[in-house]
Parts: C-alpha cells; sequence; structure tokens
C-alpha cells in the first residue's frame, strides 16, 4: 500500500475520482492513477463539538451506515466541551413549570433579529427554534442533565428560556452525546487532521487525513486517504484562534488579543472548503467581549466577577491611576476603550477592575476568582498600586472622586449610571482585564438543508455539508447567548436527514 | 505487561527516592520517565510501534496501565473535587493519555489551558 501510493498525483487543486469514466476532462488529462483509499466510512464527519457529535449520533439513527468523527485535537468536544452549557428552548418543560408560558420559536426567532440587525437568515432561525424542543429531547434521551428548576432569562432575549447544564459547562452536552455515539456503534478517531478535500469535479468523495497529528504540528503523523461513500460533515466550528486569518477579515481584531476559544478553533477546514469554491459570508463578523482577564484561559469566570465589578466597582489605567471609560457601557464602546491602554511598545496595559471585598466575601464569583488566582483581595489602594505598578497618588485622588461622585449619584466624567455604584473603602477584589474574541458569526453559506453552497454555481457542493460555527449567514451582526448550542445541536439533526433525503433522491 | 509493571515499580521503590514519573536521562540525549526504565531496555517499539520515528499512541498506555478508569489520582492532591483530571467534566472518557502526559518532556495537561493555577507541568 505505501508504496502503491507514490503513484498518486494530486495536482494543486486537482480532483481525482476513482473511476477514470465519470471525471469531467479537465481533470482526466491530469490524472494519472486511482485513489487508493486506506478506509472507507459512509458519513465522515469532521469535528467533535455540538455540532459534529449531534450529527453522527444522528446519522446512525437515520440509519445512513458507517459514521466516522474526525477530531483534530487530543480530547472529545472541541470548543463545545469549555462551553458554558447553555441552551435557549422555548416552551421547555423548566419554563412551562415556571408559569412563563407566552414563549415560543417565533419570539426566539424576534429576538434574534433584532440581534441581527437585518443581516441574519431568518429562514435559518426559524427552523432551528422550530426544532428546540428536538435538541432538549436529544440531550435528555443521551442522559445530559439540566440544573434542576433552572431557566433565566439572558442578554438579549425577551423571556426566560436558558437552561443551563449541571457543571455549567458543555462538556456535560458533548460526553454525553460522546458515550451515547460509542453505544450506537460511531467510530472516534483523535488526533485526525484533515489535509485535504478529495473531490471529483463538484462532489467530494473523500479526505486526506494525517493520522495521529499531534496539533499544532503538521510535522507528526502519517497521512492516509479516507473515503466517504455518502457525505462529508465539515462541523469543525469557528476559526476565532487563527490570528492572521481573523486580522485578515477584521483588521481591528489585533493580535494583543486572547480568545475564549479552545486551542482548535483555528478554521484551516473553512480555507479548504473555500479553496474547493464554498463560498463564505459575513467573514468580518466577530464577537467579542471586553470582559475577559489576561490571568485566566477560556472564558473564565472574569465575565461573572465583572457583573460585580462593572456595576458597584471602577476601571483604572495602570499607566495614570485614572478611569477612563463608563464601565457599563456596551461591549464595544467598552473594548475599544480598554484597548487604548497600552505601555510605550504597544504591549497591553491591562486595566484593573476593583470592587469591595467585605460585601462579597461569600459570593461564588468572588470565591472561584481568588481560589483561581485571576482576582485578588488587596487591602489598601497603597498595596494596589505597588502590585499593579500604578502610580500611587493619582490613584488615590481618582478613588477620592469617585467616591464623591457616587455620593452625589452622578457621574460628570463618562455619565455613567451610578445607581449600583458604592463608594470604594476596601479592602478590595482586583482583577485585570483585557478583550477576548469570541464567536465568529461568519463562515461557509449553506442551504437550509446544511449543503454547503459553490460560489460560482450557486448551487450545493454535492456530498459536502456544514453545520454549526463553521457555517455563516444564519445570526447576522451578533449572535445571542445561549444560541450557538442549540444551532449546533439542531443542525445535527436536520443534516442527518437532509443527507437520508439526497440519498433517496439520487437512486 | 501488569506483572512487569509491578516489579518494575517494587524495584523503584526499594532502589531511590525518586518519584515514579520523574523525567531523567535514558538513552544518549533522550530523556524519559523513571518507571518506564524497563521498557528502554527493551528498545522503543513498545510505544513506538515499528519505528522510533512512528508517534505513538494510547494504545501503548493502555496496555499497561489500564484505561482511564483504571488509573487511580490522589484525590487529596487536586485543587478542588471537580479538578479530578481523570473524570473530567469536560472530556470525561473522551480524552487521549496525550492531552496531558508525555514521555520524553514535562508537559502541562490540557486542563491548563484555561484553569492555569489548578495543574502543574508533570
Amino acid at each position: 500500500m505505501q508504496g502503491r501510493r507514490n503513484f498518486l498525483k494530486l495536482s494543486a487543486g486537482a480532483a481525482i475520482g476513482s473511476l477514470a469514466a465519470t471525471l469531467p476532462g479537465t481533470v482526466q488529462a491530469k490524472s494519472c492513477g486511482e485513489i487508493n483509499w486506506d478506509e472507507s466510512a459512509d458519513v465522515i464527519v469532521v469535528g467533535s463539538g455540538f455540532a459534529g457529535l449531534s450529527a453522527a449520533v444522528n446519522a446512525k439513527r437515520q440509519g445512513l451506515g458507517s459514521v466516522l468523527v474526525l477530531e483534530k485535537m487530543q480530547v472529545i468536544g472541541g470548543n463545545s466541551a469549555i462551553n458554558g452549557g447553555w441552551l435557549a428552548i422555548p416552551k421547555n418543560p423548566i419554563q412551562l413549570a415556571q408559569g412563563v408560558n407566552d414563549d415560543s420559536p417565533e419570539e426566539l426567532v424576534k429576538d434574534q433579529i433584532i440581534s441581527g440587525r437585518g443581516m441574519q437568515n431568518e429562514p435559518a432561525l426559524r427552523q432551528i427554534a422550530n426544532r428546540s424542543l428536538d435538541a432538549y429531547d436529544l440531550c435528555i434521551d443521551t442522559g445530559v442533565k439540566f440544573r434542576d428548576g433552572f431557566n433565566i432569562q439572558v442578554g438579549g432575549h425577551n423571556k426566560a428560556r436558558a437552561i443551563r447544564t449541571q457543571h455549567g459547562t458543555g462538556g456535560d452536552i458533548t460526553t454525553k452525546l460522546y458515550e451515547a455515539g460509542v453505544k450506537e456503534g460511531v467510530d472516534h478517531r483523535l488526533q485526525h487532521y484533515i489535509e485535504d478535500f478529495i473531490m471529483d469535479g463538484q462532489q467530494i468523495i473523500g479526505v486526506k487525513v494525517r493520522k495521529n497529528y499531534r496539533f499544532p504540528d503538521l510535522k507528526t503523523g502519517t497521512t492516509i486517504f479516507i473515503k466517504a461513500n455518502k457525505a462529508v460533515v465539515l462541523a469543525n466550528g469557528g476559526f476565532a484562534r487563527n490570528m492572521a486569518l481573523r486580522e485578515a477579515v477584521d483588521p481591528s481584531l489585533d493580535p494583543t488579543l486572547d480568545c475564549t476559544n479552545a486551542m482548535g478553533a483555528t478554521g484551516e477546514v473553512t480555507l479548504t472548503a473555500m479553496a474547493y469554491g464554498a463560498l463564505p459570508v459575513h467573514m468580518n463578523l466577530i464577537q467579542t467581549g471586553h470582559w475577559g482577564s489576561p490571568d485566566e484561559g477560556g472564558f473564565g469566570w472574569s465575565n461573572a466577577l465583572l457583573s460585580i465589578g462593572w456595576h458597584q466597582g471602577v476601571a483604572i489605567s495602570v499607566l495614570n491611576g485614572k478611569r477612563f471609560m463608563d464601565e457599563r457601557a456596551d461591549r464595544k464602546t467598552c473594548s475599544e476603550a480598554i484597548m487604548k491602554n497600552r505601555n510605550a511598545d504597544g504591549s497591553p496595559a491591562y486595566p484593573v477592575v476593583f470592587f469591595n471585598y467585605n460585601n462579597y466575601a461569600k459570593d461564588d464569583r468572588v470565591v472561584r476568582a481568588l481560589r483561581d488566582e485571576m482576582a485578588w483581595k488587596v487591602d489598601s489602594l497603597d498595596e494596589i498600586a505597588a502590585k499593579f505598578d500604578i502610580p500611587a497618588a493619582e490613584l488615590k485622588r481618582s478613588i477620592k472622586e469617585y467616591n464623591k461622585h457616587v455620593g452625589e449619584r452622578k457621574d460628570p466624567l463618562f455619565n455613567r449610571k451610578m445607581d449600583t455604584a458604592e463608594e470604594l473603602t476596601g479592602p478590595f477584589v482586583v482583577s485585570r482585564i483585557w478583550p477576548k474574541v469570541h464567536y465568529c458569526m461568519g463562515g461557509l453559506k449553506t442551504d437550509l438543508g446544511a449543503r454547503v453552497i459553490d460560489g460560482r454555481s450557486m448551487a450545493p457542493i454535492k456530498n459536502l455539508y456544514a453545520i454549526g460555527e463553521v457555517t455563516g449567514g444564519i445570526h447576522g451582526e451578533a449572535r445571542l447567548s445561549s444560541t450557538s448550542c442549540l444551532e449546533c445541536l439542531v443542525m445535527g439533526i436536520i443534516v442527518s436527514e437532509t443527507i437520508k433525503a439526497d440519498l433517496e433522491g439520487a437512486v | 505487561m501488569n506483572k512487569l509493571l509491578l516489579s518494575a515499580l517494587l524495584g523503584l521503590a526499594l532502589s531511590s527516592n525518586v518519584m515514579a514519573g520523574e523525567l531523567v536521562k535514558m538513552k544518549g540525549k533522550t530523556e524519559g520517565r523513571v518507571n518506564h526504565e524497563f521498557i528502554y531496555q527493551d528498545g522503543c517499539q513498545t510505544c513506538h510501534q515499528g519505528s522510533g520515528k512512528k508517534n505513538t499512541t494510547d494504545a501503548a498506555c493502555v496496555e499497561c496501565h489500564g484505561d482511564i478508569n483504571s488509573i487511580p489520582v490522589d484525590e487529596s492532591k487536586l485543587a478542588i473535587p471537580e479538578a479530578h483530571p481523570h473524570k473530567s467534566l469536560h472530556y470525561n472518557q473522551g480524552a487521549s493519555c496525550l492531552a496531558c502526559h508525555a514521555e520524553h518532556e514535562k508537559k502541562a495537561p490540557v486542563c491548563t489551558e484555561c484553569h492555569r493555577t489548578w495543574f502543574e507541568e508533570m
């Protein structure tokens, strides 16, 4: 086998089919042999987050045959495994038990239209919302546990409809979908990196894979070819960790911005699909959170901690000891103000946010932040100045002035709403902040059935499907909290139905 | 293989005060774990199937140590009970040994990508 593979000559971007007779003329002219497939599967799923694992289990349940999940990292679950475990489900049982009876899929779509600012794909959102109870059932049925009686209204939603997993992580869902998949015969592979697609004209027929790949070293592992008998489902997530790509599509995202995503969210499979004609949409729409901490990885506790910090506390520049923004302004305004804090060499001068310790000593948000050393209890302003290298006299003057403004319930400096502000007396809880890139709204254009659309013909690329964050154009300008997990789980169901329908149509 | 492992560990306990997983010079410039010394005497094939240049897989680890569920973790050393790396809330059964362990170099477990203060390089 090894030797015979040398006969294979893949010219750049060339497509070689297994049957010479079916090849388009241009390719046939260049082809020198057939692919020696190392193995084959009926459905190949790329990526093992919510979308990929849902697609895999549902493909099995649709009777599509053998299902192979290829994950490039050394753990199953992708970015979903470290996600916060929020799931928006209109008419979920907990919501109904709370007496919230006026919610509906259409209400969710209404909220998403506002957040999408005209750029969203309404039919896609509607389809997802209409199938949200199917996603909930999939979770329950595979053993996912949600918090008892917990259903709340999160940012941008007009109803309390977000439930949360038992441990507050998407891992509660991915581990269960994975275990269900194993039980139902899905073949999951770690450390399998997609090097290339194997195309036969406008149809994908397999993938070139680096097996035993060790992220991020492309020299590791060995190349194998896996044939896809029926479908390839791209569920490889977003590209928020690809610094060059995100800066290329949105130059305002400078590389000093860390990222809430798992390390593997680098988008190379998205780029490969684009190289074969898949149409990219909304690539520059990338969500950023201004609540990141440079002292922890991923999403972390910072966002929760700062829900106290922005309201009851203050943000101070370490460069001059002064306030520099309305702490309660929106994400974009705050992000821009925070990022202006730079040392002479352009490196981030992380501002500090602090509030009084005593009132919140037992608050979970504070306990966790102090425990994990992404925030510190500091007794006095002098100690804050020393610890974070802030000019002490300026800091004291700023806080004295701030306390006066708290007393007057008026912020003449930045016009912040001061209704919740507390006079700062210490001891304090202090953390550092810097925005983080969070979610890519853009990606591959798909039709409602999750078929990947070719940009030249505007028709589907045969047998190629994409679901989850790798797709673009669904959420528009901004995605609402707790809707991505929903989208991924639902589209995993829908894609399996589409593949089945396409196969039946082809017979 | 399990018997071999046991005798290797016993030998280790009697002969020295180094920790079982400590990294030391093994062969030439190659470093390895003290408790794996007997493997180096055997050649590299035990872990690297066929050739030392080929990447190892979990199969080699599991053959001696058993699967992730059968490997005890000293829970008294965990930052919090939920920080049990062999019962991860994020990955549970879906993690390769290699996500956290390396033979020839010190490596920080995958958990430290986010939970920076919970685990040390091993």
